[in-house]
């Protein structure tokens, strides 16, 4: 399995394309760091015990007026090391992330297999959905779904379901691209005579569509992912930067740029910056490698 | 026969095609020389695979990489063209593609394609252009009056016929056609395959038809060459290719093309063993020898050279002596 | 009566503009008769073959034949049952499918390309239930490989590690899989070279005579339905125009479109005609 992965051509592109190479390592580098942030961090910065107010505002790679110590990435205004509540920030951005992409993956999936495999009525309900809702942009339904489902919860439910509110509401607000994608494919798969064949052999629609359709239309898919991955990402950091995503207390990237916002104009450019940049990295380092993915999967741009 | 030779129309010399695949090379084409003669129809014969399309875009020079031509030449009208741009080939070498649809804009009338094309060949003015197309068109065998419809409105024989017209335009001295029936259904096929053969008797161009049809060859060619694995196995007139082949691997090919028998059920088709080799494995000596019932040990050694200008085979050396 | 037999079969296709652009324009509804009242009659062990030029319906029959497609009107019966029949119950209608099988034109779409040769041909057996043990079913998949002149040890193999007429061997085997009685072909070997056609027609022709199987044989091509078929059928725009024996149909065809098919048919006896 390994070594027809080696040998194949998309391994051999990889290896000869340096931005395909660099972006993913840069994500890897990210992801890593932030799936250790526990070990690497040299500050937990959500323990208020051990944080010293008097750490507030220090710049970078200077040491503090008042108690002398020196943070890699200077501190926010309680005296945070940025560079450990940036970690810490990417975990919790890279989850929303992941899971609502798989969530729109699996809804836009299934969706688009049904839609292009059972075709009629069933296809023109699931696409004009799909038509009407790629109408609003996906920031405004993700905030839709968000204020709908807060003002559902109990009160003293809100707190800790945020996260989950916050990935479903973006999770359902991507899944259009997937299920266009698939319906696609699967109008061109499901023509071919292999899946006639599975017909002749009295197999279910669920059962041609699970084990024949969709391992033929994930590459496509993957791609998709790749992007919305991406998109994911900043639709969370916008939803955060207007204050409608994650707690203050359990800050993302995008929080932690909204609090960076705060003291832009008084000087203390670095909280600002650190988090922004870390998020223009991830996001671009995901854009790119799918890039370079879609135009190897592609047959057309072969 | 004439007493004189015959200066021929396009000479291709030892020309060979590499494919470089990371880093290994593939001969696509090996030690390929046939010549065409003015007003012939020239039928290139193989198996999918073989290099027939191949040489046909060696000689319009549409090879790209990772393709390359590495040895030989192409000589048309006594120059050298295996290297030049495309563009001087432009008004003498035309194409005829399978898929009539790759040929024609769907977006535009015939004739406004036609008028383009001639223009950027010939230098007349617009409404001697139109003229001309009108007259290109009732020579294939359309009505005059359907100049100005659009491709889609066309039958697939119909359109096959526009896209003759279109390579006729510059009034060129060689016609490469790509499979140009293949696509149609056989009462089609019969009706094109007369036009090609008409226009080649009447204007005196010469027609190279790619084909892998035996049937297309036998009703249609004055002479054939017949490819596998890229290199030429067998050449000549195609009533004696066909009638008395030489190479084993035509003798077996022609062996295996069913034909319209009232009898043939009873018997079984002869078959080839095998497969032709990819180009990765194609094996030392002959190409064919691993299939060929009658191989002898020279054949797993050298490459045969084309012998008697009729076959690459190590036993029409033997018949000789 | 005849193993197959259709009686009266028709297929339309709704070519009409949707309804209400319909009204507006005050147009009658447009049906293609892509089949249109066609009456064969197919003996067991025999090859029918069914000729025609596109457009001529014979794809739409193989797919109605193969209880694919629904018939307009008239019926499609396999020793006198009924694939549409509604009262036919689920285990004769697993039956049916087991005897009824097919084999496509394009060795490339017919074979599902994430899916080694030893699941595709293992597919079959597990659907319909023939041998539960996974002993037994490699064993069984092994010798449909041999079967159809294929090594054992190709069935950990991804299709496109063949060549077409490999691909078309792996096609043929899973037809065998269910051990049908009747395989409809719908021009197996058009898209094969010259040699590779004939490994694949003399392959049928062994089989045939090994399993005494039935072919319903779809093809454009006279000269390759000469050296399968018992019994022609020639179709034009759905009709069927004429049905004869071989050796009628070459030497004294009746139909005007089947003398039209015989002589415009390429054939490579004609080169010393030139």
């Amino acid at each position: 399995m390994i070594r027809t992965f080696l040998e194949s051509d998309l391994y051999h592109n990889f290896k000869h394309t340096p931005v395909a190479v660099i972006s993913l390592g840069i994500f890897l580098l990210i992801a890593l760091m932030a799936i250790f942030a526990n070990i690497i961090a040299p500050h937990t910065p959500f323990e208020p015990s051990t944080l010293n107010l008097m750490n507030g505002f220090t710049p970078p790679m200077h040491p503090n007026d008042f108690t002398g110590d020196v943070f890699l990435m200077g501190t926010d205004n309680q005296g945070r090391d940025l560079f450990s509540t940036i970690l810490y920030g990417s975990r919790i951005s890279l989850f929303v992330g992941i899971m609502a992409v798989l969530l729109s993956m699996t809804l836009g999936v299934t969706l688009g297999l049904i839609a292009g495999f059972v075709g009629g009525w069933i296809d023109t309900l699931i696409m004009r959905f799909a038509d009407i809702q790629i109408t609003f942009p996906s920031i405004l339904i993700a905030m839709l779904i968000y204020g709908v489902a807060k003002g559902l919860l109990p009160p003293d439910m809100r707190y800790e379901m945020s996260i989950t509110v916050l990935i479903i509401s973006i999770g359902l607000s991507e899944w259009v691209p997937f299920a266009r994608t698939v319906r696609g494919s699967t109008l061109i798969e499901r023509e071919k005579e292999y899946v006639i064949s599975a017909k002749m052999l009295g197999l279910t629609p669920l059962q041609i569509m699970r084990r024949h359709i969709l391992p033929n239309i994930l590459s496509p898919v993957l791609v998709i992912a790749t992007i919305t991955f991406a998109l994911a990402i900043i639709t969370e950091a916008t939803l955060s930067f207007l204050g409608v995503g994650v707690p203050t207390t359990k800050p993302s990237l995008g929080t932690l740029i909204r609090i960076g916002q705060d003291f832009l104009f008084s000087g203390e450019w670095w909280i600002l910056l650190f988090p922004a940049v870390t998020l223009l990295m991830l996001a671009l380092s995901i854009n790119l490698f799918g890039d370079w993915l879609r135009d190897m999967l592609n047959p057309k741009l072969k | 026969m004439t007493s004189k030779p015959v200066k021929p129309l396009l000479e291709i010399q030892n020309l060979d095609v590499t494919l470089k695949n990371r880093d290994s090379y593939f001969k696509a084409l090996d030690d390929l020389s046939f010549n065409v003669l003015p007003g012939e129809i020239l039928g290139l014969v193989g198996e999918s695979g073989a290099g027939k399309s191949m040489t046909g875009s060696a000689i319009l020079g549409l090879i790209e990489p990772p393709l390359f031509i590495s040895k030989g030449k192409i000589i048309f009208k006594g120059k050298r063209i295996e290297e030049n741009a495309i563009s001087v080939r432009g008004s003498m070498i035309s194409m005829i593609f399978q898929d009539p649809l790759v040929s024609l804009n769907p977006l535009r009338k015939i004739g406004d394609q036609l008028v383009e094309t001639i223009r950027t060949h010939i230098n007349i003015d617009k409404a001697e252009a139109i003229t001309y197309a009108k007259n290109l068109l009732e020579e294939v065998g359309i009505d005059r009056e359907r100049f100005n419809a659009y491709p889609h409105t066309f039958s697939g024989g119909m359109r096959q016929r526009v896209v003759i017209a279109l390579a006729l335009a510059p009034n060129p001295s060689l016609i490469i056609a790509d499979e140009p029936t293949s696509a149609l259904d056989v009462s089609v096929q019969a009706l094109i395959l007369a036009l090609l053969k008409r226009l080649c008797k009447e204007r005196g161009t010469s027609i190279i038809l790619i084909t892998h049809d035996m049937g297309v060859i036998a009703e249609t060619t004055d002479r054939v060459a017949v490819l596998y694995s890229g290199r030429l196995s067998e050449i000549g007139k195609t009533s004696e290719v066909l009638n008395s082949p030489k190479h084993p691997y035509t003798q077996g090919l022609i062996a295996a093309t069913p034909r319209i028998d009232a009898d043939s059920l009873k018997t079984k088709l002869y078959q080839i063993p095998g497969t032709m080799p990819d180009l990765s494995e194609i094996p030392d000596g002959c190409p064919f020898h691993q299939r060929c019932s009658k191989s002898i040990p020279k054949c797993s050694e050298n490459n045969p050279p084309l012998l008697y200008d009729r076959a690459s085979c190590w036993l029409l050396e033997k018949e000789s002596v | 009566m005849s193993f197959l037999t259709t009686s009266h079969l028709s297929r339309y296709f709704d070519l009409s503009e949707p309804w209400l652009v319909r009204k507006i324009k005050g147009q009658p509804k447009k049906l293609l008769k892509a089949v249109d009242e066609v009456n064969i009659g197919v003996e067991r062990g025999q090859t029918y073959a069914l000729v025609g030029e596109s457009g001529s319906g014979k794809s739409t029959i193989a797919m109605m034949v193969a209880g694919l497609l629904k018939p307009s009107s008239g019926t499609v019966l396999f020793n006198g049952d009924n694939f549409f029949n509604p009262s036919l119950g689920k285990i004769k209608r697993m039956s049916m499918r087991k005897s009824v099988q097919m084999i496509f034109q394009s060795p490339y779409a017919s074979l599902n390309p994430r899916w080694k040769v030893g699941d595709i041909l293992k597919e079959p057996i597990k659907a319909f239930s023939l041998i539960e043990d996974e002993t037994n079913q490699i064993n069984r998949v092994c010798e449909l490989l041999e079967q159809v002149g294929l090594s054992p040890r190709d069935m950990l193999k991804y299709p496109h590690e063949f060549s077409g007429g490999q691909r078309q061997r792996i096609c043929i085997a899973r037809a065998l899989a269910s051990k049908p009685e009747i395989i409809i072909c719908d021009e197996p070997t058009s898209a094969l070279d010259v040699s590779v056609q004939a490994q694949v027609l003399n392959l049928l022709k062994d089989l045939q005579q090994a399993f005494s199987l039935t072919y319903l044989f779809i093809s454009h091509d006279l000269a390759v339905v000469s050296t399968m078929a018992n019994k022609i059928g020639v179709l034009k725009q759905g009709i069927l125009v004429e049905e004869a024996t071989p050796s009628k149909l070459f030497l004294r065809p009746e139909h005007d479109y089947t003398k039209m098919l015989l002589s415009a048919a390429p054939d490579i006896s004609n080169a010393s005609r030139i």
